[in-house]
């Protein structure tokens, strides 16, 4: 599982019918970082530290064990400082 | 899901039976790394999409059979690569 922050919701309209309407949010590692698209599986808002899955248990995360993603966000984080941690 | 930049289309006649005649895009990661994604969506050139990988790429597909490891998931609406 990896720590992320969220930064932004992704708007898609035109997007395969298996997402249905499930939220997209845009993460990154740290802030400035290489931005990623997760499945939000909770209903967190923007500058929110989360936790993610990948792989597998990120397709059953999202609801079901043939949903197409590879990146849920499975949990939010009360307190988290980057700073402390790197 | 990872952001890419829709940069060509990719024509590719002698295939894999598995392949099957699904429609390939070029795509370029904001890095600038280039890969080969499958595309459900219609994707056209110059549009950022984000794409599934791994088993998930299957899924996205309608036939979950196609041999893809990169799929196209949707067309983001609007999106500058700064912020």
């Amino acid at each position: 599982m990896k720590i992320m922050r969220v930064e932004k919701t992704l708007v898609s309209t035109n997007r395969i019918d298996a997402f249905g309407h499930r939220p997209l949010l845009v993460v990154q590692d740290k802030p400035g970082g290489p931005r990623s698209v997760a499945v939000d599986a909770i209903g967190c808002v923007p500058g929110d530290w989360v936790l993610c899955v990948g792989s597998s248990a990120a397709r059953e995360a999202a609801g079901a064990k043939d949903f197409p993603s590879d990146l849920t966000i499975v949990g939010i984080i009360d307190h988290w400082d980057a700073g402390d941690k790197g | 899901m990872e952001i890419m930049r829709v940069v060509d289309e990719l024509v590719c006649t002698r295939r894999v039976p598995g392949l099957q005649l699904c429609a390939l895009r070029i795509l370029k990661s904001p890095q600038g790394a280039i890969s080969v994604a499958t595309d459900p969506v219609g994707a056209l050139i110059g549009n950022w999409v984000f794409v599934s990988a791994g088993s998930a790429a299957r899924l996205a597909m309608k036939d979950a059979t196609i041999l893809t490891d990169l799929t196209i998931c949707g067309i983001i609406d609007s999106w500058e690569e700064a912020g």
